[in-house]
């Protein structure tokens, strides 16, 4: 479904290269952990993968089933079923969620040639998914993110992913600020929304969250690029030993490799 | 060139003598009033503090005459300008001239008067507060209402009495063959333990060059209430320079909220002025503009006695060339204790030449009060139009559905469904052009 061959990225107008060379092959039905110390280049992964404007390609190219996505823009890749759970998700004071989905759902339906759901029809369709994160339909009503807790946000992230049912999803540190309420109600979302039609990368710190969605492959990103990769032993390997081992294991002259 | 403006009065930009007018003793005498100040009162010019910003050319590079010299075109349909729940309580002015037949002000309630100042000229609120009202120092504005004005909208709500249709004031403005000047005049009289929602609308119905300077006075009796929306819709060529001015006694309220969307030069100067203790107050307003518009809000929220609570929330949308200014003021006496007051100015410049200049500032003499004001100055956050680009919205819609939200929070206090509606198109209109 997402094959990322030698990727390597640099934020817009810099010199520095933050991907320096990552490849990634994910199949549908697949659930993949991307792990790895701050700065590593996880959450540009993720960006770039979604097409934000301020990360520039400099090599390799992004195939999403098939198709070559690296120089289409953000919207282009979530109408054909790239979606992004925001490790910090933005608020919007004065549109609801329920106005920005209806608007998101039928933007991806019209560039599908699916049928648009009118304002009843998506109502019923948008509130058959607030059990998926265990919200109240006031949620619907309220300002994108706007005054939500922490909690509340990152459950808006899997709530928007639910409704949109986007094919590959990224999440961004869904589980930073979390309690342990929350990212088991956030976990069993995601397991209910996972299929094997459907594919999801996560991107973490910690082993905790891959407690409640188990990966089927876990990969370790250092320095721009992925430097390990493995099933779930890995992460409890890491999550034993920490990062410095492989750090060692792959710096040479004070790179990775 | 710019010696000879300073030394011009507005009156050496109007074409032939302002007489007075008025067929009323109270009128005539405030005609008298404004034409012994505009001869005394220079033209301002950048290098007043006041008008520093601002370039006055789209007055001083035409010649106005009056509406009878102008050659203006019918009025037609403009039915679709009237509000359904204003269908008899209506009073509408063209070209600055009362029309009776365009008028409806039947159904009232007993005690209220809706009707143009010329008819009720002997009214004892007319003959006691016309003209009482409005302060403006070294003004040339305010005078030259007071000297061309001879008609206009008076409202006077009786004690205890509630007016819950809201009464639509429509100023009309028609094309024409000339450049003309307007002075609408409206005076509003409500006494202990009234309410009434006044909807004040100024709209230009072609693309021509005229000035319209209007004056309102709102004089609040104790305990009074009033909801004053200004909706400015004047041709994209014309000048608004208006005076709007509200005197607070005791446990009055006065809610008001100005739209500018329209004008070529907008300079509004809202005052709220507080004469007994316990008031409440806002001076909101919402200024969309493109193009080379100009929009120049200066207020003032004078607060001269204790207990006094006033809000301000001034947003403001800049595209293309367009220039923003915003002066305002609180000024808290030294015997006005326990005043909460509190200003903010937000501005979201959509385009790189766009220009926005603001400048909220305090003047507080007293020791315990609660004062305190703000003003930024953003343009889009290119992560919340990620944000939304990557839900599947194109980069335009993202941009778009931001600057609605910035501007919904202001339109969204309209109490009247039809006004709210009305103003919530017309910033889909606005938005809905090219935002980058």
């Amino acid at each position: 479904m997402l094959e990322i061959k030698n990727l390597h990225a640099k934020v817009e107008g810099e010199e520095i290269e933050i991907l320096k060379g990552v490849n990634l092959n994910v199949k549908a039905g697949e659930i993949h952990a991307i792990m790895g110390p701050n700065g590593s280049g996880k959450s540009t992964l993720s960006k770039v993968v979604s097409g934000h404007p301020e990360y520039e390609v400099t090599d390799g190219e992004i195939l999403f089933e098939g198709e070559d996505i690296t120089e289409m823009d953000a919207d282009e890749r979530a109408h054909l079923g790239l979606f992004l759970a925001f490790q910090y998700p933005v608020e919007v004071p004065g549109i609801t969620n329920k106005t920005l989905l209806r608007e998101a759902y039928n933007t991806i339906a019209r560039a599908n040639e699916r049928e648009e759901l009118d304002p009843l029809e998506f109502e019923d369709y948008i509130e058959s998914k607030l059990d998926i994160i265990e919200m109240k339909d006031e949620f619907l009503s309220r300002s994108i993110n706007t005054g939500f807790s922490g909690g509340e946000k990152k459950k808006n992230e899997i709530f928007q992913m639910a409704v949109l049912d986007p094919k590959l999803s990224f999440l961004d540190e869904t589980d930073s600020g979390l309690d342990i309420d929350a990212l088991k109600i956030v976990s069993d979302g995601v397991n209910k929304i996972a299929s094997d039609e459907k594919a999801i990368v996560m991107i973490t710190h910690y082993q905790r969250l891959l407690n409640y969605i188990k990966p089927d492959h876990v990969h370790v990103m250092m320095d721009g690029k992925i430097v390990k990769s493995g099933g779930f032993e890995l992460a409890e390997e890491l999550e034993a030993n920490g990062y410095d081992g492989l750090q060692k294991e792959f710096a040479v002259n004070g790179e990775a490799q | 060139m710019s010696e000879v403006i300073q030394k011009s009065t507005l009156l050496d930009y109007i074409s032939g003598e302002i007489e007075p007018k008025g067929t009323s003793i109270s009128i005539r005498a405030i005609n008298e009033r404004g034409r012994a100040t505009l001869n005394e009162v220079a033209f301002p010019t950048r290098k007043d503090e006041d008008w520093r910003f601002i370039d006055l050319k789209s007055i001083t590079k035409n010649s106005f005459v009056s509406v009878d010299q102008a050659g203006t075109h019918e009025v037609g349909d403009i039915s679709e300008y009237y509000l359904p729940e204003a269908m008899n309580s209506r009073l509408v002015f063209v070209n600055g001239e009362y029309n009776e037949s365009l008028s409806s002000i039947d159904d009232l309630p007993h005690g209220v008067v809706v009707g143009n100042l010329a008819d009720n000229a002997d009214h004892d609120s007319v003959k006691s507060y016309l003209g009482t009202i409005t302060n403006y120092e070294d003004d040339v504005f305010a005078p030259f209402n007071d000297a061309a004005f001879n008609d206009g909208a008076f409202i006077h709500v009786a004690e205890e009495t509630v007016v819950e249709a809201p009464i639509h004031i429509l100023n009309i403005f028609t094309d024409a063959e000339k450049p003309f000047y307007a002075t609408p005049r409206l005076l509003y009289v409500g006494e202990m333990f009234s309410k009434a929602t006044i909807i004040e609308e100024h709209i230009g119905l072609a693309d021509n060059v005229y000035l319209n300077v209007p004056v309102t006075e709102f004089k609040m009796f104790t305990t009074s209430n009033v909801h004053h929306a200004r909706i400015q819709r004047d041709s994209k060529q014309a000048s608004h320079v208006s005076r709007p001015i509200a005197a607070l006694d005791k446990h009055a309220e006065y809610h008001s909220y100005t739209i500018c969307l329209g004008a070529k030069l907008f300079r509004n100067e809202p005052r709220v002025i507080q004469n007994a203790e316990e008031v409440d107050f806002t001076v909101d307003g919402l200024v969309l503009i493109d193009g080379e518009q100009i929009a120049d809000t200066h207020s003032i929220m004078d607060h001269r006695y204790a207990h006094g609570n006033s809000h301000q929330l001034h947003k403001v949308v800049v595209n293309d060339t367009a220039h923003s200014i915003f002066n305002g003021k609180i000024f808290v006496a030294k015997d006005a204790q326990k005043i909460d007051s509190f200003q903010e100015n937000r501005n979201l410049l959509i385009s790189d030449t766009g220009k926005v200049h603001t400048k909220p500032q305090l003047e507080i003499f007293a020791d315990d009060v609660r004062c305190s004001h703000g003003a930024t100055i953003g343009q889009l956050q290119d992560e919340e139009v990620f944000y939304l680009q990557s839900r599947g919205l194109t980069e335009q819609k993202s941009r778009e559905l931001l600057v609605y939200a910035f501007a919904l929070e202001s339109v969204e206090s309209m109490e009247v469904e039809s006004v709210e509606k009305m103003l919530l198109d017309e910033v889909i209109k606005y938005t809905n052009r090219d935002g980058k």
